[in-house]
């Protein structure tokens, strides 16, 4: 329940505009005798002072440092906004190598299982095809390093392109 | 992503000319409104945040989100309640934060206690001051957000509405009760 007063504007305005209690004797009459113009008078009064202390001990920022500070920081959004979406494609790119490197190992190591069978295959051979199976062996001793050497040297080459780029 | 350098932003004079466009108001518009308006933020953003170190911040970061908001104001009148508006969000964004008790955002009363009164008005209104502090320190934050736009700042029952995101039906209600218990605290010395 709201209890209400006729002369609750009259009071507030008094406050308000410095008149309280000097220049009010009717209203400080009424005052005395209506509880709720008298807890808006403690309130409003104790509030106005508090508020006018402040204004007048308050030290803020000049407006050109705000503006200027607030310029500095739309900028340096503004940059943010713009390199996001490269930054997205970098990442893309980073991980389209990372797959593409993946893909080459698994080859690779197929390669070397396929190239040992074909070894296995000479070894096989009767003796009379020494000189094949000779040859056959010495692509399965030499075949993995090889293969690591062409897959690190494609893996290598774009990232190291990479790596660069992303410095300018 | 790495820090942007000064000659970076430098670099960056296209995107400067749009953030700028962005601002909804000039440089000279800007200094006179932050003018008439920045003691009266800082007042209600150290009295809800119960510090006056923050409330400089709180005052900073008001002022950013006022200048890249695009909204249209008509009147001076409403540019002063939308930054209070902000500046009200802000102190409620600061409360919700676990590691920012409602003790740290509290009072203000360090505030007061260590200033140096030289006069007995000085020192009566030093202890006047330190009852308020104590007094809305036991409010609800809401309370003291009504109270404060109402009694302080002047504000009409629609602006309170608007800018604390009330109904404005029931401004009335809860300002009165909001008040009597201030008024009751105040005569009990904010104890």
């Amino acid at each position: 329940m709201i209890a209400e007063c006729v002369r609750e504007a009259d009071v507030l305005e008094a406050v308000a505009f410095g008149r309280w209690p000097e220049q009010c004797g009717d209203l400080a009459a009424h005052v005395a005798g209506c509880e709720v113009c008298a807890d808006l008078v403690e309130v409003a009064r104790a509030l106005h002072d508090d508020r006018a202390w402040l204004c007048r001990e308050a030290q803020p920022p000049s407006a050109g440092m705000v503006w200027w500070r607030a310029t500095i920081r739309a900028r340096a959004e503004a940059a943010r906004t713009a390199a996001r979406p490269i930054s997205v494609l970098q990442g893309i790119a980073g991980a389209c190598f990372v797959g593409a490197a993946a893909g080459l190992l698994t080859v690779a190591w197929h390669s070397v299982h396929w190239m040992d069978r074909i070894g296995e295959l000479a070894l096989s051979l009767a003796s009379r095809r020494a000189d094949i199976a000779a040859a056959s062996t010495i692509a399965a001793g030499h075949g993995l390093p090889i293969l690591i050497a062409v897959a690190a040297g494609l893996v290598l080459a774009p990232l190291a392109l990479y790596i660069t780029l992303a410095d300018d | 992503m790495h820090d942007m350098t000064l000659s970076e932003l430098d670099q960056l004079g296209d995107e400067v000319a749009v953030s700028e466009a962005t601002f909804q108001m000039d440089e000279d518009a800007f200094r006179l409104f932050y003018e008439r308006t920045a003691r009266p933020v800082w007042a209600y953003l150290s009295r809800m945040s119960g510090d006056t170190k923050l409330a400089d911040d709180l005052l900073q970061e008001t002022y950013y989100r006022f200048l890249r908001a695009n909204v249209s104001l008509e009147s001076d009148a409403h540019r002063r309640n939308y930054l209070f508006r902000i500046a009200t969000n802000l102190v409620r964004d600061l409360r919700r934060r676990p590691r920012v008790a409602e003790s740290q955002l509290a009072d203000g009363i360090g505030d007061i206690e260590h200033a140096d009164p030289q006069s007995a008005d000085a020192a009566n209104g030093a202890v006047r001051r330190l009852d308020l502090a104590r007094s809305m320190a036991r409010l609800k934050p809401r309370e003291r957000e009504l109270l404060w736009l109402a009694y302080a700042q002047g504000s009409s029952h629609k602006e309170i509405a608007e800018t604390l995101g009330l109904k404005s039906g029931s401004i009335k209600l809860l300002l009165f009760r909001a008040r009597r218990r201030l008024a009751g605290l105040l005569r009990e010395g904010g104890r």
